[in-house]
């Protein structure tokens, strides 16, 4: 039994190593470089590798700005741009993938893979067809104006930046909620239809808490990317109205002579990703507890 | 694609990457030691950078194979490569960067081994020497070395041009449309253009710290571009965000293709941007749209062409160069990369003439006698640097 206990730790050997080479160096690597200085010569970040020896002045000013200074806007509105994106997300997602796993029949990988192959277009040559067609005298633009609708969609606005957001990470949703759905129990539904409730009451209390573990699954799926995209941003936008998270992060690693800036805000950043993925945790555990009751 | 635009999309390209070369760099490799220093050389006191190494000998045959160049994205005419290739019968391979800090992380570590690099500006120069990455240039080599401006035969940056030569010149202005802007009521609007209201959602900065900040020192009356009093930043700060908040700016390098295609109407530019102007415009629309405002206090710039000291073929780098400077060369290789050549045949005339711009854009073309009179962004120390990054940073926070 201790032989097949070391078996089994064993197995999971590759996995940790995986983890402690792809994500706990780099991750304590940035921790050097976010407190610790920069050559003067070559302004290149110098990583202080003993903790003991960590310089937090830069993190009090860079935590003092997310508070009550410039960097609180752009957390903020990062925030609001990401929770208004992922709610789009899933009011065009949910609906595809329960419509793909309840009533697509034989046809549901036909149309799961038409619906994804637009995705399998690079995403910077997905965000430039868009900037052309957005652009005051591209097609979509001109179509809208038939209708009396002449916005500049490419005028640094926020909604623009949004939908942008919505296009690329849809389908990163879709698939998780889909494979989710996919495999639920239908005669649960079918169980709580007879035991007389109605369509939208089985949809609330049953198949909306059992997906709920691949809606949490999804959900951090494109947030987390969504949290650190500044590409999207910059294609749609770059204007100060709609500045990123992502898009600081950007200035200060590759064009200011403060990369320790921006080490502390992608670790600043990770923190606030780690709790939304311990609830994801939490939440799973719960429900797979649940369940098994 | 200009070489600024290329550096934005390559970022882009690299899928959000939020561990960028220059933490990377910071976490391994052999790079050579910081010390030593910096000696940065401005217009009022000029510097002759010490020797380091000796040039090759005179009269050296060419090397046979390939030349590998490290080069800005689209910064050198496909046809002038094409053509050396064919006149020395080698092979030119093309590196490129987007970020010269990041490059010279890559060539201190020795990542990069290139042969002749092309491009590069003052403010990268005293890191390239500090870490003893050039050689000395041999003249011998460069009949057309008298080719260049005046002025630039013998740079602030390096007197007596030990360690380079100049490429292409610009200045920074403001490219608008002038059937959207009267140019009269620009120019008398001046600097203050870029605060008018009226054209809000229409106008474009730089994304460019230092160029954006200058802008508004420049229409605060401040003409030190590389000020270190923390006052006079902070105010520069409060201009741009009123600047911010009359106008809201797109902050992008895309204003070249922008202006034409009728997107925007006005933009602080940098003026190589508004020669190249003209070939994105919708077709059959005229030259005549596009307007340039040269400021008489304002930035001059340029770049240069240098050798790197572990070059394998210095003769045919030297070659190249000297190549570069011949003026029809120049001319052929601005109609590509737009940026003007800075040599003192390649003039207004000449361009216009050649059909390399419109005569509408001749107040864009820089002359002798205004790259002498502009104002030289050099570089900061850290800490003024941190001064000046926390204003963009604000200014971009929104």
């Amino acid at each position: 039994m201790r032989r097949n206990t070391r078996i089994w730790n064993g197995l999971a050997a590759p996995g940790a190593a995986w983890l402690l080479t792809f994500f706990a160096v780099p991750f304590y690597a940035v921790a050097c470089v976010a407190f610790g200085s920069i050559d003067p010569v070559f302004r290149d970040a110098i990583p202080q590798w003993n903790p003991l020896q960590w310089d937090f002045a830069q993190a009090q000013d860079v935590l003092a700005s997310a508070l009550n200074g410039p960097l609180r806007g752009v957390f903020i509105r990062t925030f609001i741009f990401v929770i208004a994106a992922m709610m789009i997300c899933f009011l065009i997602g949910f609906p595809i993938a329960y419509f793909l796993a309840r009533h697509a029949g034989k046809r549901r990988l036909l149309l799961l893979t038409l619906i994804i192959m637009p995705f399998w277009v690079n995403y910077l040559m997905r965000m430039l067809s868009w900037v052309n067609l957005l652009s005051p005298s591209g097609l979509f633009s001109r179509f809208m104006s038939n209708f009396g609708i002449d916005y500049n969609w490419l005028d640094g606005s926020p909604i623009t930046v949004v939908l942008g957001l919505v296009y690329g990470y849809v389908p990163f949703l879709i698939l998780p909620l889909y494979a989710t759905l996919e495999r639920m129990d239908w005669r649960l539904v079918e169980a709580a239809r007879d035991l007389g409730a109605s369509s939208r009451q089985a949809f609330r209390l049953v198949t909306v808490p059992t997906a709920k573990a691949g809606v949490a699954a999804a959900a951090i799926l494109i947030a987390l990317p969504m949290f650190g995209d500044y590409y999207t941003n910059d294609l749609l936008s770059r204007s100060p109205k709609t500045e990123m998270l992502g898009n600081q992060i950007d200035f200060y690693i590759n064009n200011s002579s403060q990369p320790q800036r921006g080490a502390i805000l992608v670790m600043m950043l990770s923190v606030l990703l780690l709790i939304a993925l311990s609830w994801y945790l939490r939440s799973t555990a719960r429900v797979g507890k649940e369940q098994v009751r | 694609m200009l070489r600024r635009d290329f550096l934005r999309n390559l970022v882009i390209t690299t899928g959000g990457l939020v561990v960028a070369p220059t933490l990377l760099s910071a976490c391994g490799g052999t790079s050579k030691t910081s010390s030593g220093g910096l000696v940065i050389g401005t217009p009022s006191a000029p510097v002759t950078l010490p020797l380091s190494g000796e040039a090759i000998a005179d009269g050296l045959p060419e090397e046979s194979g390939t030349i590998e160049i490290l080069n800005w994205a689209d910064y050198t005419n496909p046809e002038v490569i094409a053509d050396f290739e064919k006149l020395f019968g080698i092979t030119v391979k093309q590196s490129i960067y987007d970020n010269e800090d990041a490059a010279i992380a890559k060539l201190r570590n020795g990542t990069l081994q290139p042969d002749l690099i092309i491009g590069m500006t003052d403010t990268a120069l005293a890191r390239l020497v500090a870490a003893d990455l050039l050689q000395p240039l041999n003249k011998t080599y460069i009949d057309n070395f008298g080719n260049l401006l005046t002025g630039l035969q013998d740079p602030y940056y390096d007197g007596g041009s030990q360690y380079t030569v100049a490429q292409f010149i610009y200045g920074n202005g403001i490219g608008y449309r002038t059937d959207k802007i009267d140019s009269a009521d620009l120019i008398a609007q001046g600097y203050d253009s870029m605060w008018n209201p009226a054209y809000k959602g229409r106008l474009a900065v730089p994304d460019s710290y230092r160029d954006a900040i200058s802008l508004a020192l420049f229409q605060a009356g401040v003409t030190d571009v590389n000020t270190t009093d923390a006052a006079t930043i902070t105010a520069a700060q409060e201009n741009l965000i009123r600047l911010r908040d009359a106008t809201q700016p797109k902050v992008d390098i895309l204003s070249y293709q922008e202006i034409p295609a009728g997107n925007r109407d006005i933009a602080y530019m940098w003026s190589g941007d508004i020669l190249i102007a003209p070939w994105n415009l919708p077709e059959g629309t005229s030259t005549d749209v596009l307007g340039f405002w040269y400021p008489e206090q304002t930035i001059t710039a340029n770049d240069f062409l240098c050798i790197p000291k572990e070059s394998k073929a210095p003769v045919l780098a030297h070659r190249f160069i000297n190549y570069l400077l011949d003026n029809d060369v120049a001319l052929k290789n601005q109609s590509y990369v737009g940026y003007q050549p800075a040599l003192t045949a390649v003039n207004a005339e000449a361009l216009i003439s050649s059909g390399a711009i419109p005569e509408s854009l001749v107040d864009a073309v820089v002359d002798a006698e205004r790259y002498a009179s502009g104002q030289r962004l050099v570089s900061l120390s850290p800490e003024t640097d941190a001064l000046w990054n926390d204003v963009w940073a604000t200014f971009t926070a929104g």
